[in-house]
């Protein structure tokens, strides 16, 4: 990702969506894009923070965001990047990633299995890789393994039950609609962590 | 309809399936039919909000299926799939 062969070069950065492009070309949850939009979750401290940090030499002054507009992640971390974008000066250029998979492919997760987004990555003006964030933030990561966990533990399933082992369809079904009411609550919890943990630590590096 | 692993009025006779391009759970789960010579109708999700809406009266996470006996599953294979 921050090697001399990554795809994205100036020129590619350039061809990505403005937030407003992307927007108009949305055919779905553009309700909710524009809800998470009108409210921001950044604290003061988030504010100077991007603020400080795009005004270093060689600090961000571009974010490239791979994203869908169906997915759930996309529309509720997205517009938290932009109004980092907007307040700090960066200019965010958004990329589809069904439509840019060589871009995709430099941003892979879970050991390069996974095509999770929104990925959003952060460039010099030079466009130089600095530090990327993936997906949802790491008390997210965490409330998904205490979900499964007490999923398994209310349906007396074996600790090492997962999706990839539980056969049963019906008992399947369970363990998924266990899972997902007990993370639907922390949604815009997490999502004020995301904003947290990205002017936390991921800058720093 | 009826939300979430519960039963559904699915009045065709062949499943319905809730899908998202490059959703790799869907892909997987759409294969293994193609192989097998399952019939279904596919309603892609991302192209429009009526169908994203639809899809969410049944799951949260594609691919979702409805059988024409009004049973209701999401997701495929060892992942969780797209949430919706």
């Amino acid at each position: 990702m921050s090697t001399a062969t990554t795809v994205v070069t100036s020129t590619r950065f350039e061809q990505g969506l403005s937030w407003a492009d992307f927007l108009a070309s949305a055919k779905v949850n553009r309700d909710k894009f524009e809800k998470n939009y009108e409210n921001p979750v950044l604290t003061e401290e988030d504010r100077i923070f991007f603020r400080r940090l795009s005004e270093l030499p060689n600090g961000p002054r571009k974010l490239l965001a791979i994203a869908e507009a169906w997915c759930g992640d996309v529309y509720r971390e997205l517009p938290t990047a932009v109004h980092i974008a907007e307040l700090a000066g960066i200019q965010l250029r958004i990329f589809l990633r069904d439509e840019n998979p060589d871009i995709m492919d430099e941003f892979l997760s879970n050991n390069g299995k996974s095509r999770a987004i929104p990925v959003f990555v952060f460039y010099t003006t030079a466009t130089k890789y600095i530090a990327h964030f993936t997906e949802r933030s790491a008390s997210a990561h965490a409330g998904l393994a205490l979900a499964m966990e007490q999923a398994r533990t209310k349906l007396k399933l074996p600790s090492s039950a997962s999706l990839g082992n539980i056969s049963d369809a019906e008992q399947r079904q369970a363990f998924l609609q266990e899972v997902i009411s007990r993370i639907e609550p922390h949604a815009d919890q997490w999502r004020r962590d995301a904003a947290s943990v990205s002017s936390g630590s991921h800058l720093t590096n | 309809m009826t939300p979430l692993g519960g039963t559904a009025a699915n009045q065709s006779k062949i499943p319905i399936v809730y899908t998202i391009r490059g959703c790799a759970s869907c892909v997987k789960l759409l294969e293994k039919w193609n192989s097998e010579g399952v019939i279904y109708d596919e309603r892609r999700v991302e192209l429009s909000q009526a169908t994203l809406d639809e899809a969410r009266q049944y799951g949260k996470l594609v691919p979702i299926v409805v059988w024409p006996d009004g049973r209701v599953e999401q997701g495929f294979g060892d992942s969780f799939g797209c949430f919706i």
